[in-house]
């Protein structure tokens, strides 16, 4: 029966509580910090500005008390896609990446291409994932899902005056993330009434996708079911209540921002600027 | 938003999230993609019950979780995580709002359909315009596009059918 342990084996969010500077930024000032460090690492396609990011994505492991072992624990996994991806790069990039015309061929075939413009974008892009691997764990690990969902909240605050529905965002991140272990739950109880009806549920492998589609149906259709019925509990609860939501709403939690955070805020907004403004020439 | 737009959104997210944690939406497949997915469904559901906005919201919450939880290089940019999301509720609503008159059955098996493709052309074009797969090496994930087609499409009229109770005659569980 262990194979059907879905809730127990659900652990939403990675938070470790380490209490590190990183750990305890305010969630605003983390967020935008690493939304700024997203766009640096997705616009810099050089050898240069990779090599300074991989540089500061790994220093600021240190400020999160994070061991290496867990940021990079996802890199394992990923590496035979991460090396395929760089062979096929290699082998057919044409030009119009990076150094464009400055592309030296190493030799062409047919359809292959081989030249240093290809090489680079392999490299790049190896680069750009560890950078983006590491700094994603910096976030879920430091980060609880409610302090992420309120600092999300509090960003979008501002558009509300043009209607944009920020309140309306984190009430459903909130329920969405109350309703998971309810579902898998559900998913549990579901999988055990259908294997007692004889149904193969299927093992693993990859030839066997027919199968496996076939033995996903039974499941997922009542699964949809009885979420969309919980669903309609929770409205007509909400509605009962008079729910509205927006608006004077206070919270339980309280944001406030300390100087710490806005010169870290400021601190990764000059570093971004100044790597996406300056050209690196190699 | 009224209560009900926000809790289908909840709920249904709350499924795509538990697709990708089970890894009962991934479908292991041979080829560069390593996996089919049927985490997009939900968003293919969501815009087709509830509108173009709940399943533009649905979509991009399931972007937003496997651009964090992407084992891919492909999914490890916001861009292509989130963006092409985005997309799929819309166009299953408009998809499936524009054939509603003719056969409510076709309305929602296209509305999977398109949705589903919506998501695996638009991935792929950002894919390609990013540069993190080649052109070239998109051909072997079109049967996969086309598989992941017809499941959304037959999870889509299973469970909207299902849940709206439209008279089939037969009775719309067996068919499928």
């Amino acid at each position: 029966m262990e194979e059907f342990e879905i809730s127990r084996n659900i652990t939403i969010g990675q938070y470790l509580a380490l209490g590190s500077f990183i750990h305890k930024m305010d969630p605003r000032a983390k967020l935008l910090s690493f939304a700024l460090l997203v766009a640096a690492i997705t616009f810099s396609a050089s050898y240069a500005a990779n090599a300074i990011l991989l540089l500061v994505v790994f220093a600021l492991v240190p400020f999160s008390k994070i061991p290496l072992r867990y940021a990079l624990s996802g890199l394992k996994p990923a590496l035979p896609i991460v090396l395929l991806l760089a062979a096929l790069q290699i082998l057919f990039y044409t030009s119009g990446f990076a150094g464009g015309a400055n592309c030296v061929a190493f030799f062409r075939w047919g359809p292959i291409d081989s030249n240093t413009c290809g090489v680079q974008l392999a490299i790049v892009s190896a680069a750009r994932f560890v950078e983006l691997l590491v700094l994603t764990s910096l976030l879920t690990f430091s980060t609880t899902v409610t302090e992420l969902t309120l600092g999300t909240e509090q960003l979008l605050v501002p558009l509300q005056r043009f209607n944009f529905p920020a309140h309306e965002l984190a009430l459903t991140m909130t329920i969405a993330l109350r309703f998971i272990p309810t579902f898998a739950e559900e998913l549990e109880r579901i999988m055990k009434a259908q294997v007692s009806r004889g149904a193969d549920l299927g093992g693993q492998g990859r030839l066997r996708f027919v199968q496996q589609t076939r033995a996903l149906l039974p499941l997922i259709v009542p699964l949809f079911l009885s979420a969309l019925r919980r669903a309609e509990d929770l409205i007509l609860a909400m509605e009962a209540r008079c729910y509205v939501g927006g608006k004077g709403r206070t919270h339980f939690l309280e944001l406030t921002l300390k100087r710490r955070d806005v010169m870290a805020l400021f601190a990764v907004l000059a570093f971004t600027v100044a790597l996406l403004v300056f050209p690196l020439a190699f | 938003m009224p209560v009900r737009k926000i809790v289908i959104t909840g709920v249904l997210a709350a499924i795509a999230i538990l697709l990708g944690y089970t890894r009962l939406g991934f479908i292991p497949v041979p080829n560069l993609a390593g996996n089919a997915t049927i985490m997009h469904v939900p968003a293919i559901i969501g815009g087709v019950l509830e509108g173009s906005l709940v399943g533009a919201l649905i979509g991009g919450i399931f972007g937003l979780f496997s651009f964090l939880q992407a084992t891919t290089p492909v999914f490890k940019n916001p861009i292509v995580a989130i963006v092409p999301r985005l997309l799929i509720g819309i166009f299953a609503y408009f998809t499936y709002v524009g054939l509603k008159r003719v056969n409510e059955y076709a309305a929602l098996a296209a509305a999977g359909v398109v949705g589903s493709l919506a998501n695996t052309i638009f991935v792929l074009a950002l894919a390609g315009i990013f540069a993190l797969i080649p052109w070239e090496a998109m051909i072997p994930i079109i049967p996969q596009a086309i598989a992941e087609a017809i499941i959304a499409a037959i999870i889509t009229v299973a469970v909207v059918a299902a849940w709206k109770g439209i008279e089939s005659g037969a009775g719309g569980a067996k068919k499928v």
